[in-house]
């Protein structure tokens, strides 16, 4: 076999994994982005519940509930993109904070069985959607790297490949975070 | 749970009398064992020299009949040492398990069994030989616990037939509830390719482990460094492994100064860690009362059972109460 024909092949088989491991690490974005949409289903799945039960009492909070119910409608629309989901999960974590803070200035709803257990749930959903947001934002970092760094970002390129955007953490979801610290 | 000073002072104040005993105890062993010694080396080297002017010995049998003299040296150290250390577990180690919470029962010659140890998948491998003992087991606030000495061993055979053993572990073995529901698998492990091969070849070795599941890359970049995790589902693997529980691991690393490994199968936490030694034995050739021994029974019980509250395994989930 000639020299040139082994210089072909090897850079083939190179090619071929590059090839596939950008296409795995595609597919790992997409399988756990999944894994996150499946958690955040679970969480709106709460939201009519929870609407319902807190509705009665909290007359002065009726614009968040009225929020959230909207934000759950349009995430149950068809066809939003992954950007969309992204951006309503925010909302949504944003506006279940603001009812969890509002419940506690009624004493008859913090007492009450249904929210007690709501809010149990709503945080273990949260604990999950948290886990779910972490593994994704691990698997868009590694597919970003492969995309931006030499020898793959030219075989990304030449795929029509497209850096991705990760699940941004806010600042009050930080200060959530160190609260939940201080109680541990 | 009782606190370390607390659990020093009952060693010291209540366990003294006992303590008192078991060091005159210690003393004449010591005696008779330097006396036995002394007279097993001097029968068996007259033995050998008898020997040696009938048959002729090459420096191979030499090498053979040395190990000999270990083997039956170490039997008879064992046999001359067991009462004292019955005696030692039943009035020092087992009251002090109590004293630390009453609700943990204690059984001295038994051990985490071969099948949690294997279930805990922490290393991959046959396991032809397993001992232990010092078995603790219980249940403090909802969570049930138990943890022993453990000694696991892999036998091999070499091109002549001979028989040679390897340790696969030797420490501390824990098996307690975890606060969290789970399904699949999370084996979190000293990193030891990453400090060896540096970060890019090391993550790549350990993405490309055959004999793991999945490389689990984690956001706390200190946990990282120290450990490598792998899981059969990432998403779960950080739902078991938050912020908070990782910074907990850390530190109960740094507070045991040894390798820690865990792991997370079948609704359960098992942690082991490597000590390379057995545990909880009394001393023979130095005093009982002497301080850094005390410390040590106290410490090590202390870490064990203080598992439960060090990584939180008490604070339940909703879904778990």
């Amino acid at each position: 076999m000639s020299v040139s024909l082994i210089i072909l092949l090897v850079v083939g088989i190179i090619l071929v994994l590059m090839y596939n491991s950008l296409v795995a690490k595609k597919n790992q974005v997409e399988n756990i982005f999944a894994g996150v949409d499946a958690v955040l289903k679970k969480r709106y799945d709460l939201i009519p519940n929870l609407v319902a039960s807190v509705g009665k009492y909290m007359e002065h909070e009726k614009s968040i509930l009225e929020e959230v119910t909207k934000l759950r409608a349009d995430a149950n629309k068809p066809n939003i993109s992954d950007a969309q989901k992204m951006a309503l999960d925010a909302k949504v974590t944003s506006a279940l904070g603001s009812i969890m803070v509002a419940v506690e200035n009624y004493p008859e709803l913090k007492a009450n069985e249904n929210v007690m257990h709501l809010q149990h749930s709503l945080n273990e959903i949260e604990e999950q959607i948290s886990a779910a947001r972490r593994s994704y934002n691990q698997a868009v970092t590694d597919y970003n790297n492969a995309i931006e760094m030499i020898p793959t970002n030219f075989m990304a390129q030449a795929m029509g490949y497209q850096r991705k955007a990760v699940f941004e953490i806010d600042e009050t979801q930080r200060q959530n975070v160190n609260v939940k610290e201080l109680f541990n | 749970m009782k606190s370390v000073s607390e659990l020093t002072d009952f060693y010291y104040k209540v366990l003294y009398p006992t303590l008192g005993k078991l060091e005159k105890e210690r003393k004449h062993l010591r005696y008779r064992i330097f006396l036995i010694g002394f007279a097993y080396t001097f029968v068996f080297i007259f033995t050998v020299l008898a020997l040696q002017n009938a048959f002729l010995f090459g420096l191979d049998f030499f090498a053979f009949l040395f190990v000999v003299y270990l083997g039956i040296g170490t039997f008879i150290y064992k046999l001359l040492i067991k009462d004292y250390t019955h005696a030692f577990k039943d009035a020092i180690i087992h009251p002090l398990i109590t004293e630390l919470d009453n609700r943990l029962s204690y059984v001295h010659l038994f051990h985490v069994s071969q099948h949690l140890f294997e279930r805990s998948e922490l290393f991959v491998g046959r396991i032809d030989r397993m001992s232990g003992n010092d078995f603790v087991h219980g249940e403090i606030e909802g969570v049930k616990i138990e943890f022993s000495d453990l000694h696991a061993e892999k036998r091999h055979k070499d091109s002549k037939g001979r028989e040679t053993w390897s340790t696969v572990f030797h420490g501390l073995f824990i098996v307690a509830d975890f606060n969290k529901t789970f399904h699949g698998k999370t084996i979190v492990l000293q990193d030891t390719a990453q400090k060896t091969f540096g970060n890019v070849i090391g993550t790549w070795l350990q993405s490309n482990n055959i004999v793991r599941d999945m490389l689990v890359k984690l956001d706390d970049i200190e946990f990282e460094k120290k450990f490598v995790v792998y899981g059969s589902d990432q998403i779960e693997a950080r739902y078991i492994l938050s912020h908070s529980l990782m910074q907990r691991i850390l530190a109960f690393e740094k507070k045991t100064k040894h390798p820690v490994y865990i792991s997370f199968v079948g609704h359960a936490i098992h942690i082991a860690i490597e000590y390379n030694r057995d545990l909880f034995e009394p001393t023979v050739f130095s005093s009982l009362l002497d301080y850094n021994t005390a410390m040590e029974y106290v410490q090590t019980l202390h870490l064990a059972i203080g598992i439960i509250e060090e990584l939180k395994l008490n604070q339940k989930l909703w879904s778990k109460r």
